[in-house]
């Protein structure tokens, strides 16, 4: 039974590293002319790897407005985590907690945004937008919003799934008033619910295409609407790969720098 | 004297429910006692707990602490805190800020709340890890956290939800020593609510609770002595119930004419309660009071419990009493045996009114003579 146990560890341990290698070759190879590109001036058809390195990219994609289109991206992303991650506590707190007596409609109906096609949507919701008067950047946020609640929503469902309710009855009795329980207990409690959420809707605001072209008419330009109008027009690969790298960085860094402090953390608590 | 808390005739429905989780329940804690709330699952030990920390509304009755009613206090401002049968200590907090949540709600600085909770922790014996995480203690370790966070949050009153109940039986004994200890140090006013007859053994006084209601308040040893009602001796178990009538301080039953003690202040249809330790077994030709015939010898802890089917009773409706007896006995199932029966002090009787005819009930519990402690006292 012993040997069979060891043998069988044995074997799974170069499978998992084996599984883990594929995946990431499967995360960084499309990256990986994109980042060549980045850094070529001269790159032909035919061959393998770019002939002349440069930065004619990078300058191309500073001269196109890439700052600016970096700060309203990330802009957007912000107001749009703003706006879905409260009503997402809320609401996963509702599903979570078991706090409505009948779930499944509310559960349907916020679950229903990821269901719908942005570009559809869009669609039919800038001319109503335009007749209305709202101004496009107010718009543009509002239905990101809507479309961003669907994962805070469910992402903080299932963080107050693993929370016991019974943690803010605790912090009351021992003298916490309803919102310090709430603010001192159980949103502490579900961090990392938290970051989550806060992060999957910056990032629907700031990977957003179709909703800020069609509802935002084309004025507010943001990475997305920089790197489709390279891609679609300029035949630039230098100048699109540059624009796509320097909209990847961001969200990238982010995510490694909140793995290190949540990997920290975990250390921290069993040092 | 003002009762430091005092339950005044507390009566709670759970929504949709026909009849009250408590009806009436009057209790009175003095300042600086313990009581303990005794009774078996769903008796409402749990819902009366929460009533007094204003976690639930009663329909009816009143909370009062000092003498003022906090019926319309919300639990943070109602001065008790309560610990619950899990520890719930909050995950995202070191063992240290865990303790000091309450001073920190209170406005005291970190360093000073910190230091006040390290007090706490070294009271409990856990002083060396206030820097871990919850998730990082044994059961145990939690629970003396969460009990050095309720003794820490300086509560005029605590409230224990059956705080031992999950852990196992050595570290149950060690966490009542602490309680002792705990209380010899800071005098606490506790209210602990079990269905553990030696958790109850800690309290001054005992609430027994059966059925949403106070069948008996008092020391341990008067509900091992003389319980009020049948419901309280099935609670506390160990007793033999022998069905018969009482006539002028004197019960007839297939155990013959026995003096009750004057304290049992009963007439007419009543049980006769006799504890299986205070019986004893001798020989059949002896002077034994009543003679019989082994049916049965039952392991029972570090004792062994003989069963015995009495001579005395028709036949047809056979009476047994169960005699609690040291390890070893060389009695089989079969064998003769007298039973010598205690004198007044050890007896006690209660009134049966529902029965009339005393051969019925003698018939009716025949066979469940004697309730067994470690079942009925458990449940």
């Amino acid at each position: 039974m012993r040997r069979l146990t060891a043998s069988g560890s044995g074997r799974t341990r170069p499978r998992r590293s084996v599984i883990l290698a594929l995946l990431a070759l499967w995360l960084v190879i499309p990256l990986t002319p994109l980042v060549l590109w980045a850094g070529a001036s001269r790159w032909s058809g035919t061959a393998r790897l770019p002939q002349d390195l440069g930065s004619r990219g990078w300058q191309e994609a500073l001269d196109a407005g890439m700052i600016a289109a970096l700060v309203r991206s990330g802009l957007l992303g912000v107001a749009v985590a703003l706006i879905a991650t409260p009503l997402g506590v809320m609401a996963g707190r509702a599903l979570g907690w078991r706090l409505l007596r009948r779930p499944a409609l509310p559960s349907v109906v916020l679950l229903a945004p990821v269901v719908l096609a942005p570009f559809s949507v869009a669609m039919g919701l800038d001319i109503v937008i335009l007749r209305v008067g709202i101004p496009g950047e107010v718009a543009v946020v509002v239905v990101l919003s809507v479309f961003a609640l669907p994962y805070t929503t469910f992402t903080m469902r299932a963080t107050y799934l693993g929370l016991d309710p019974a943690l803010e009855e605790q912090a009351r009795v021992l003298g916490a008033s309803t919102r310090q329980a709430r603010r001192r207990v159980t949103l502490p409690a579900a961090t990392t619910g938290l970051v989550t959420a806060t992060g999957l809707a910056f990032l629907v605001g700031w990977s957003d295409y179709a909703v800020t072209l069609l509802i935002g008419g084309g004025q507010i330009v943001t990475a997305p609407m920089l790197i489709g109008s390279a891609a679609a027009g300029s035949g630039n690969d230098a100048l699109t790969s540059t624009l796509a790298v320097s909209a990847s960085l961001p969200p990238l860094v982010a995510l490694a720098v909140f793995t290190y402090a949540a990997s920290r953390r975990r250390t921290a608590a069993y040092s | 004297m003002t009762a430091a808390l005092h339950l005044s005739a507390i009566t709670h429905r759970h929504p949709g429910a026909d009849q009250p989780t408590l009806a009436d329940i009057d209790l009175e804690v003095p300042e600086g006692q313990m009581v303990a709330v005794l009774g078996p699952s769903g008796s409402g030990k749990t819902t009366l707990l929460r009533v007094a920390a204003g976690l639930e509304q009663p329909e009816s009755g009143d909370v009062l602490l000092d003498g003022t009613s906090v019926l319309g206090v919300p639990p943070e401002g109602r001065d008790l805190t309560v610990m619950f049968q899990k520890p719930h200590l909050f995950p995202h907090l070191s063992v240290l800020d865990n303790v000091a949540f309450a001073d920190r709600l209170r406005g005291r600085s970190r360093p000073a709340s910190r230091a006040a909770a390290q007090r706490y922790l070294d009271l409990v014996q856990l002083g060396d890890l206030g820097r871990r995480r919850p998730r990082q203690l044994s059961g145990g370790q939690e629970q003396r956290v969460a009990l050095a966070r309720a003794l820490a949050a300086s509560r005029r009153v605590m409230l224990l939800d059956e705080p031992f109940s999950a852990l196992d039986t050595n570290l149950r004994t060690s966490m009542h020593e602490l309680l002792g200890e705990v209380r010899a140090a800071l005098d606490p006013t506790i209210v602990i609510v079990t269905h553990d007859l030696d958790e109850a053994g800690l309290a001054e006084r005992v609430g027994v609770l059966v059925e949403g209601r106070i069948e008996q308040f008092d020391a341990i040893h008067t509900l091992y002595a003389a319980p009020k009602t049948l419901a309280v001796a099935r609670l506390v178990g160990g007793f033999n119930e022998v069905p018969g009538t009482v006539e002028s301080g004197v019960h007839y039953s297939s155990l013959g004419a026995l003096v009750l003690p004057a304290a049992a202040d009963v007439n007419g249809t009543a049980i006769l309660l006799v504890r299986k330790e205070r019986l004893g077994l001798v020989d059949a030709e002896a002077t034994a009071t009543v003679t019989g015939r082994v049916v049965e010898v039952r392991q029972s802890g570090p004792h062994q419990d003989v069963v015995v089917e009495l001579d005395r009773a028709p036949a047809d409706r056979r009476a047994r009493v169960e005699v609690e007896v040291r390890l070893g006995t060389t009695l089989r199932p079969g064998d003769r045996t007298g039973v010598q029966i205690p004198g007044p002090g050890g007896l006690w009787a209660v009134d049966h009114p529902g029965v009339e005819d005393a051969s019925q009930i003698s018939h009716a519990t025949s066979e469940p003579a004697i309730f067994d402690s470690t079942t009925r006292g458990r449940g």
